[in-house]
């Protein structure tokens, strides 16, 4: 018996104890085929899926090499079973190849004629198919390769995408490393991504995704259209973009509801691309609009269902996808892989934490006690106004200003859902509020007020979950929320993540109603995140009243 | 000579031999026969000695066969050594002889060298043509007509034949013949003649069957006349007719032809498998032992909680059967497995109640108190000894019925014996080499050529899977105690223990802490002792198992363990003595939220409720003694719940003096009057029918005999009045003396009597007899139900009872007063 700190499971699981002397060795090892899932504070868990699988068949790992790991590794025996599938799902990657073939441009070609028969007898495959060139040779309508490779996927006999990719525009882009360098990470990340030639890096919140996306566009050399959430993350991504590279103001365009540039790089909301006119998505066109050679998406679990199917169609081109959280409540991550790509590049948060490249943070539940009336109110009301009712609960009120109170001094954060309690909180605590409908110009002067110190304290919607770079803020303060959204949860952490300048840790409260839905949201909603390591402390609001410290 | 028969060969054998012969063929002894005649009768007819050679290796069989293809011209029984061994040139010496040896061990054959005996039996079953060898010429041409041998001979002459035999005596030109084909020299010569056509027939013909069919066979051809191949190969007693219709080759043209060898391919030694050399075997095994026995005990506890129901005709249920699969994540042949394991083991059984379902027997809960090693080593040795093929479930029989698991339909006598021999094959390889399954096949086959093999190709199959999947193969190559488990034991020790010896040190040390994480998991790094394993699975739901267990808590699986009885301190004080690290503060809390909210809300069961806005008059009504058989109980000041139904409550309220009004379920006053009932809605009366024409006098006539003959069958003399029949539709029951005196006495009286009586198909029937006869334990009598005289064994009358107020059964006399049967004391009988 080996004394190995992989345990691998019936389930196809695998449990890494994170504690055992070779338990980074380990890591590394299976990195190349396993998906992290979870990452709590003692056992790992990874999954083999015929994804990850495929993926490191396409990356050049075979199965013995899977197979070794795991056997060297492996504490107890590995099941002869499930060494046998993992060496027939490795085994069915690759028998059809998309291929360019010099007279019939994209062609899908096969190395075993009984995969591709049965491919082709396939009711979803036969649309997508051209003319029968030879035995093992079947012709693809370029626009297909997207929804082709998806299908074929579906299936279970992944093709290997050895047509390429399209160079794109060429256009020179560097970096400038003056008084900042690539993080080890974030060069594994640009480097992974660029290996692979599409797919999605996932990082946590302040971990500088902006700045992987630069690296990449550096790779690339070439133009790039950039589809963000929402104007004041373009902003954001173009003055990064001016701080860490060699564009200057001309080279970049915004194209939103107010400007509609085309440059070499344009940085675009997917509000805008996804905007109607006559029941047509007229800005769909800025993807052909000029010769792209990479699009990165910006937060892509948010990624709206015209630009995914949209995305099949240019396949051809190079997409990086970046993301904290790849957890879509619609489950729809699938989708995100087979279109986007892969996954090039994953990091639990606690090892950049570890880095110290993301600010450690102290996530404290904080319970409070609804009074009597509230909670007649509450049970007496319909199911769905239950949740806006008990998280927009008055008691709430006296907790929040104590904690604000608490961290006198610190930047904080007030981060809720429901107008009316925010708009409520503002006057209360005396200020700002930015909601959807503060114009852009007052959220950028609000937002660079709190940068400068000016204003310490902010009480947000849900227009500050993403991409809004505020690296001083060091206290949010959670009052609701969207239901059990884990993303969310993350994404709200994330605003408090950059390292701060006295090297502190930050501090998360979520402020819920016992005994109530909301309750049973927090839990879900910190699913991902205890998941990842991040252990919430529970506290009673009567502590936080009392005490003078939390 | 002095032995003459078998008989006298058993006479002179020692008693050693003949018991090793009773040992090696049981079937002779049961049962034990007279004498040594007997015996040998016994040990020569086909079916004993098809069973011998059921158990015999390719080997043996190949030179009994080649004993049969031997035997001389002259005796058709008995063959030479010297003839056997010329006909296997392939084998060494010492194989021939061994394999006489043991044809004389089991007496199928008997005799010396210079005459060796085979048993008629053996060649019976070797058929015609053993070795698939002709007849030999001396009896092909006896059989022809002297003038068709004559013939033969001059033109064997013709073509170079030394002419020195003498004409006119026909056994003389056989001799010759056959001396002329049985010279080697000269059947090369005459062959190197033959046209390439004769060739190619006789090539056909070299490897048997020897005989074709050819019209006219027996007609006369010469070699002059001779046109077409067979003419040639006939005109010179290279092909012999053997009737109108059939052509034999002679024996000894095809062995010439065949070089002198008996088979093409004689097997003197069992195929020896090539293997592969596996390094992880034990450890494979290991595993699998593991995850078999917690396999077993997962689906005994669901089971134990929700048995699953047994079929009406035996068995588990399909969908049943994918629950478990679901339930172990496996696949469902694993399934079927585990369920039929646990079965052979006695770990599972019918619950034999009403609504019959699959359950762990008391003999589990022992099994669970065991080591993990010997529980392994009692599936195994049962799986090993199952006469049930588990591989069976879900295949489709003759009448296309699927075969369900613990069903009948999977017992199967040979199971265990292929099962065995498939591990034996795997025993006899060099330690840690796997072999694949047509390999093992290919021995199999070997050693057992005549078994029927219908099923073994895939007995074979599910052997190996099985093994695998118990642990006494890992990688495809026996274990470490699957091998103890198969082989010799020592003495003071089983089978079994040596295999949970052999086992222990591969199994994982049981655990007695788990790591538990912040996001609401317990990792169990390895099995854990039992009694935390159950305490766990109580408290939370197991996410994954393998070689570690994955728990999740959810509020669920903790209110399930605060419902078992246990409280929140006793949850917490197990977390922290078994967690290496601090319990996390959100498990803290998940249990203390859950424990605060548990039972807040009580439910129980009362008939009905007494409420009033006056405290003291509930007060009252509890301190009343009259009030006890109510049952009341006080759930708050002003109302008290009462287990006795409303209308009681009312009533003795009222007696006590008090005045109380019934409510209705939404809280009205319920008005009482006395009771006046209404029919169910809307009757109608029925509609009246016109008056129909009378019946015409002839009809009536028809429709009064049809009665009486209805009436007739159906009651009389059954529907007479039973004396001292208390029970209504009981069957007449005494002891076998009463029944006898009792039938005697009918006898004397001439009286009708009833009877219980057991026909051939086991069914219990009554009749209504007038005994005629009672003799050589057969009555005879009138039995009214079939109208006829039958004869009754008396051994099968169950018991008799007298029948009031019928004398005799003449159907013209029963012009009884009131023959009318009271409905009640019809006794139903079947149709």
């Amino acid at each position: 018996m080996t004394d190995g700190p992989l345990i691998v499971q019936s389930d196809k699981t695998l449990l890494l104890e994170v504690d055992h002397p070779l338990a980074q060795e380990c890591r590394l090892a299976i990195a190349p085929f396993a998906e992290l899932e979870r990452a709590p504070e003692h056992v790992h868990t990874y999954r083999l899926t015929p994804l990850g699988l495929w993926n490191a068949r396409a990356a050049g790992h075979d199965a013995e090499l899977v197979v070794d790991t795991l056997l060297r590794y492996s504490r107890y025996a590995v099941s002869h079973a499930l060494l046998v599938d993992v060496a027939d799902t490795m085994g069915r990657y690759g028998r059809l190849k998309l291929m360019n073939h010099p007279a019939h441009g994209l062609v899908l070609e096969s190395s075993d004629r009984a995969v591709l028969e049965e491919v082709l007898r396939s009711k979803k495959i036969q649309p997508l198919l051209g003319a029968r060139l030879d035995p093992d040779t079947v012709a693809v309508h370029p626009s297909e390769r997207g929804h082709l490779k998806q299908v074929l996927l579906k299936i279970g006999w992944p093709a290997e995408d050895l047509a390429g990719y399209v160079d794109g525009e060429a256009h020179p882009i560097s970096l400038v490393e003056d008084g900042w360098t690539l993080r080890p990470y974030q060069r594994e990340a640009a480097d992974g991504f660029w290996a692979g030639g599409s797919g999605v890096v996932v990082l946590p919140c302040g971990a500088g995704k902006t700045i992987v996306g630069a690296a990449a566009m550096a790779r690339a050399q070439a133009t790039t259209l950039i589809l963000v959430t929402n104007t004041v993350s373009a902003r954001q991504w173009k003055s990064e973009l001016l701080k860490r590279t060699t564009l200057t103001e001309e080279e970049i365009g915004e194209y939103s509801g107010a400007r509609k540039e085309i440059r070499p790089v344009t940085i675009a909301t997917y509000q805008v691309m996804t905007t109607r006119r006559k029941g047509v998505y007229a800005h769909l066109e800025l993807f052909d609009e000029r010769d792209w050679g990479l699009i990165i998406y910006d937060e892509v679990h948010l990624l709206p269902a015209p630009i995914f199917r949209f995305t099949a169609d240019i396949q051809s081109r190079r997409r990086l996808g970046l993301t904290a959280t790849l957890v879509r409540e619609d489950g729809h991550e699938g989708e995100v892989f087979s279109l986007i790509g892969p996954k090039r590049y994953d990091a639990p948060w606690k090892d950049i934490e570890a880095q110290g490249y993301i600010a450690p943070a102290d996530c404290v539940e904080v319970r409070v006690t609804l009074s009597d009336h509230e909670r007649m109110t509450y049970a007496t009301a319909e199911p769905e106004e239950r949740y806006r009712l008990c998280s927009t609960a008055r008691s709430k009120t006296a907790v929040i200003e104590r904690l604000v109170q608490l961290h006198e001094g610190a930047q904080t954060l007030v981060i809720g859902q429901y107008l009316d309690q925010l708009d409520d909180l503002g006057e209360r605590l005396g200020v700002p509020v930015i909601k959807g409908e503060t114009t852009v110009r007052e959220r950028e002067r609000l937002f660079e007020a709190f940068r400068t110190g000016e204003v310490h304290t902010l009480v947000v919607s849900k227009v500050a979950n993403f991409s809004i770079d505020l690296p001083e803020a060091s206290v949010a303060i959670q009052v609701s929320g969207s239901f059990g959204s884990r993303q969310e949860e993350a994404q709200r952490l994330g605003r408090i993540l950059r390292p701060k300048a006295n090297g502190g840790t930050a501090r998360f409260y979520a402020v819920i109603a016992r005994d109530t839905v909301d309750q049973d949201f927090a839990a879900h909603r910190q699913r991902f995140l205890a998941e990842q390591g991040y252990a919430y402390r529970i506290i009673d609001a009567d502590d936080v009243m009392s005490d003078d410290e939390v | 000579m002095t032995t003459r028969s078998l008989a006298d060969a058993l006479r002179a054998a020692s008693d050693e031999a003949l018991a090793e012969l009773l040992g090696l063929r049981p079937e002779l002894v049961s049962p034990v026969p007279a004498d040594l005649t007997q015996l040998a009768a016994r040990a020569t007819t086909a079916p004993s000695v098809a069973r011998a050679l059921d158990r015999l290796d390719r080997w043996t069989l190949q030179v009994l066969e080649a004993a049969c293809a031997g035997t001389e011209a002259g005796s058709s029984d008995a063959a030479t050594y010297t003839a056997i061994r010329a006909l296997l040139p392939e084998a060494t010496d010492e194989q021939v002889r061994q394999a006489v040896d043991r044809l004389l061990t089991l007496a199928l054959l008997w005799g010396d060298d210079e005459m060796l005996h085979i048993v008629v039996g053996a060649r019976e079953i070797m058929g015609t043509h053993p070795a698939g060898l002709g007849p030999c010429l001396q009896v092909l041409l006896g059989a022809l007509a002297p003038s068709r041998v004559t013939a033969i001979l001059s033109d064997l002459d013709h073509a170079g034949a030394a002419a020195d035999h003498q004409p006119g005596s026909p056994g003389a030109a056989i001799d010759a013949v056959v001396a002329h084909l049985g010279d080697p020299v000269q059947l090369t010569a005459l062959l190197g003649t033959a046209p390439p056509e004769a060739i190619t027939l006789l090539d056909r013909l070299a490897w048997g069957p020897p005989i074709g069919a050819v019209e006219r066979a027996d007609r006369e051809v010469r070699t002059a006349t001779a046109t077409s191949p067979v003419d040639w190969l006939l005109a010179r007693g290279l092909l012999v007719a053997a009737d109108t219709a059939t052509v034999v080759l002679p024996r000894e043209v095809a062995l010439h032809l065949r070089g002198g060898r008996a088979f093409a391919q004689a097997q003197p030694s069992a195929p020896v498998p090539a293997g592969t050399r596996r390094d992880q075997v034990d450890r494979t095994a290991g595993g699998q032992a593991f995850s078999f026995i917690r396999a077993t005990e997962d689906l005994l506890e669901a089971w134990a909680l929700d048995g699953p129901a047994v079929l009406k005709a035996g068995g588990l249920g399909v969908r049943e059967l994918r629950r478990a699969a679901l339930l172990l994540d496996v696949e469902e042949w694993e399934a079927a497995l585990v369920i039929e394991t646990a079965y052979a083991a006695g770990l599972l059984g019918q619950s034999g109640e009403l609504e019959d379902s699959w359950l762990p027997t008391p003999a589990y809960d022992a099994w669970r108190a065991d080591p993990p090693e010997e529980r392994w080593a009692r599936l195994a040795e049962a799986w090993l000894r199952t006469t049930r093929l588990p591989g069976l479930v879900g295949s489709r029989d003759d009448r296309d019925k699927v075969a369900a698991a613990l069903g009948p339909d999977l017992d199967r006598t040979l199971a265990p014996e292929v099962r065995a021999a498939v591990l034996a094959v795997l025993a006899a390889a060099p330690a840690r080499t796997a072999l694949v399954e047509a390999d093992i096949e290919a021995v199999l086959i070997w050693t057992r050529p005549r078994r029927p093999s219908r099923l073994r190709h895939q007995v074979v199959e599910w052997t190996l899977r099985e093994a695998e999947r118990l642990g006494l193969t890992g990688q495809g190559a026996l274990s470490r105690p699957g091998r103890a488990l198969l082989g010799p034991v020592s003495t003071g020790t089983t089978a079994a223990d040596a295999a949970a010896d052999a086992l222990a040190p591969l199994l994982p040390e049981p655990l007695n802490h788990v790591l538990l994480q912040a996001d609401l998991t317990a990792v169990a790094p390895g099995p854990l002792v039992s009694d935390l394993a159950h305490a766990l699975a109580l408290m939370a739901d197991v996410e994954s198992t393998g070689g570690a267990t994955v728990y999740r808590f959810t509020e669920d699986s903790v209110r399930r363990a605060l419902d078992a009885g246990r409280s929140a301190s006793e949850l917490h004080a197990l977390l922290a003595k078994h967690s290496s690290t601090p319990v996390p503060q959100p498990l803290t809390y998940l249990i203390d939220d859950i424990a605060r909210r548990h039972g807040r809300i009580r439910v129980g069961a009362a008939s009905s409720y007494l409420r009033c806005d006056d405290e003291g008059v509930l007060a009252e009504l509890l301190a009343d003694k009259r009030s006890a058989e109510l049952r009341l109980r006080r759930l708050a000041p002003t109302v008290l719940a009462a287990q006795a139904p409303g209308d009681i409550v009312l009533e003795r309220l009222r007696s006590m003096g008090f005045a109380p009004a019934g409510e209705s379920a939404d809280g009205a006053v319920l008005i009482r009057r006395p009771d006046s009932r209404r029919t169910a809605a809307r009757q109608r009366p029925p509609r009246l029918v016109p008056e129909i024409s009378a019946p015409s006098a002839n009809l009536c006539a028809a429709a009064v005999r049809a009665l009486r003959a209805g009436d007739r069958a159906t009651n009389a003399p059954r529907g007479a009045v039973v004396r001292g029949m208390a029970g209504l539709g009981v069957l007449p029951r005494t002891a076998a003396a009463q029944t006898l005196a009792l039938l005697q006495s009918a006898l004397d009286h001439e009286r009708a009597i009833w009877i219980g009586y057991v026909d051939q198909h086991g069914s219990v029937t009554e009749r209504v007899v007038d005994p005629i006869r009672l003799e050589g334990g057969y009555l005879t009598g009138y039995d009214h139900r079939y109208e006829e005289v039958r004869t009754f064994a008396v051994h099968r009358i169950t018991g008799v009872a007298a029948l009031e107020g019928v004398v005799g059964a003449d159907e013209e006399n029963q012009d009884l007063p009131d023959r009318t049967p009271k409905p009640s004391t019809r006794v139903r009988g079947p149709a």
